[in-house]
């Protein structure tokens, strides 16, 4: 992508700073104000102002939020299935898209579309028969549960990606591979995913951009604390604490935190990933 | 080479994950929906087979169709405010230039790394008639400032609001992206005709943005179709159905009314409504583009 090189416009004027700034203050503020009001005392916040100056800062609001919203073990689970998905999502995806692009057979074209198919899906359709389906066969509350859609939702994006990604590489060194007697599942695993690493990362940012928020199929499928991923944090934390707004507040900020800090931390490869993804599939 | 790359039992071994996970996640719960959509099914007990009376009473129930209405509505609003607003604001970052661009950029994305959750409950907070955000400014202005925004006519305006201010980021990046492939060529071209800046948005960067704009205006409606998570935690469709949503009502009918069949129904008829949404954006703009770009829906 062309990121680089464009004469700058010496005119910039005050309205474009303008827009600029009060579209950043609208996008930013609302996230300003939760960080201000968790470090606030829940008295401190019936005020007419916009924010807060806490008399003192109420770190204890965090204590709480950090050891009642269980932060730790649901963030280690997020980070656990996130992070197998993403595997599998690459892996499977690597694999059948070798085999739809590259490979001949008849079925290939018919395959690939099926497999995308997924993508016009609405996921929350699937909630229904999925819940009896996975209750039917035990997997209700336990890691499968999870893995499973994240991994099937996520599935045909990284397959349409890899897809195109692969048209790319030049087929003479594939020839040149099997001329030296190598598999086919060497020429996957040693040729072609090293070359595909870009992709592998778009492909992995986008996995993790659709499942780590999502909390919908984990209500519906999990009842035990065990997988339960970081957004109960927030999701029990507010019947708990029903009229400590402040531990609220503070529960709110401390979930957000990890991605957001990844985020910033890798803004540049993160933004260009996501939309490398997004403007191709 | 052909023989190693025609060898059936290797091409099997390659497709066959994907095609299990495609068969077990979503070609089964589909199927199954089919089924139940077809019984009187409460989620518990003996059941039995209605035919299409689930589907005859799905016509003349009314939060469906407000349902569909809302969506259209979300579709409107993110077409009519969201992405005009983040097409100029991406023109207007390209020009920018250091580290300026890179800061908005960073800022205008960051809530949309931040889950559902956080963000409907924080919003929630904002429309809070006590001490909430948006009241506190209305008072700062000199305003009463005692809106109740989740009342029978508001609440659809403030579910509105909450989407198209998280996805604006997303929108944004899209047209970020695609401005930046433009190549500057143009733009020096026409600098050089003489060109000032509206005129070079208007006849260059937008008819360039063509395709750029297509892909996102089709995501746009498909995820206004798909939209659940958001309302189920604002306003839970209420009060009475005015903020519902398709996705949200099916889950309703099955785990909250306890019609386990009819919510079914709901469901597959919400899955035709996205696959035929998909394929007719894709026609529409397929008839008027000679250089097609295929969008399948955003996930």
């Amino acid at each position: 992508m062309g990121f680089a090189g464009k004469k700058k416009n010496k005119i910039t004027k005050p309205l474009l700073w303008f827009v600029l700034i009060a579209v950043a203050v609208i996008q930013i503020f609302p996230l300003v104000w939760l960080v201000d009001f968790s470090l606030a005392s829940s008295t401190e916040m019936f005020t007419n102002g916009l924010l807060v100056i806490p008399e003192k800062i109420q770190w204890g609001n965090y204590a709480k939020a950090f050891a009642d919203g269980n932060f730790l073990l649901y963030l280690k689970n997020s980070i656990l299935i996130n992070g197998l998905a993403v595997v599998l999502v690459i892996l499977v995806s690597i694999m059948a898209a070798f085999a739809c692009r590259r490979m001949r057979w008849k079925l290939s074209g018919f395959v690939k579309t099926l497999l995308l198919m997924g993508m016009m899906i609405p996921i929350h359709a699937t909630l229904l028969p999925n819940y009896k389906i996975y209750s039917q066969l035990g997997l209700t509350d336990t890691v499968w549960a999870l893995l499973i859609p994240y991994v099937a939702f996520s599935l045909p994006q990284g397959l349409f990606l890899m897809t195109s990604f692969m048209e790319s590489i030049p087929v003479e060194l594939e020839e040149a591979a099997v001329m030296d007697g190598c598999g086919i599942y060497r020429i996957i695993f040693q040729i072609i995913t090293p070359m595909l690493k870009s992709s592998i990362a778009t492909v992995a940012i986008m996995t993790f951009l659709n499942n780590w928020n999502e909390f919908m199929m984990a209500s519906t499928y999990l009842s035990s604390e065990k997988w339960k991923t970081l957004p109960f944090s927030v999701l029990e934390f507010t019947g708990e604490y029903s009229s400590n707004y402040a531990v609220q507040f503070a529960v709110m900020a401390l979930t957000a935190a990890p991605a957001v800090i990844v985020y910033i931390i890798l803004n540049k490869h993160i933004t260009k990933g996501a939309a490398m993804g997004a403007v191709k599939g | 080479m052909k023989k190693l790359y025609s060898n059936k039992l290797v091409i099997f071994s390659l497709v066959l994950p994907g095609i299990i996970v495609f068969l077990f996640a979503i070609l089964a719960p589909i199927c199954l929906s089919v089924y139940y959509g077809f019984t009187d099914y409460s989620g518990m007990g003996a059941y039995s087979f209605i035919g299409i009376e689930n589907y005859r009473q799905l016509v003349h129930d009314e939060a469906f169709w407000t349902s569909l209405k809302n969506s259209l509505l979300l579709a409107v609003g993110f077409i009519c405010i969201q992405h005009p607003l983040a097409l100029i604001v991406a023109a207007v970052l390209d020009k920018l230039g250091g580290k300026a661009e890179g800061f908005f950029r960073c800022v205008y994305f960051i809530p949309n790394v931040i889950s559902v959750a956080v963000i409907a409950y924080l919003w929630k907070f904002i429309y809070n008639p006590d001490f909430g955000l948006l009241n506190n400014i209305i008072k700062v202005f000199g305003g009463k400032g005692d809106i109740n925004w989740f009342s029978n006519e508001t609440a659809i305006w403030a579910v509105l609001l909450v989407l198209i201010w998280h996805g604006f980021g997303w929108g944004m990046l899209i047209y970020y992206t695609g401005i930046k492939n433009i190549d500057p060529v143009l733009y020096e071209a026409a600098a050089i005709d003489g060109a000032n800046q509206r005129q070079t948005f208007l006849k260059i960067t937008l008819p360039l943005m063509k395709p750029v704009i297509q892909v996102n205006v089709t995501m746009a409606v498909i995820s206004a179709l798909k939209q659940m998570e958001t309302v189920y935690l604002l306003t839970n469709g209420g009060p009475g159905n005015s903020t519902q949503f398709t996705a949200n009502y099916l889950y309703q009918q099955a785990f909250k009314a306890f019609k386990y069949g009819y919510g079914n129904a709901i469901g597959v008829i919400f899955i035709i409504i996205c696959l035929l949404a998909t394929v007719f954006l894709n026609k529409v703009f397929e008839e008027r583009d000679i250089n097609p770009r295929r969008v399948k829906g955003a996930a």
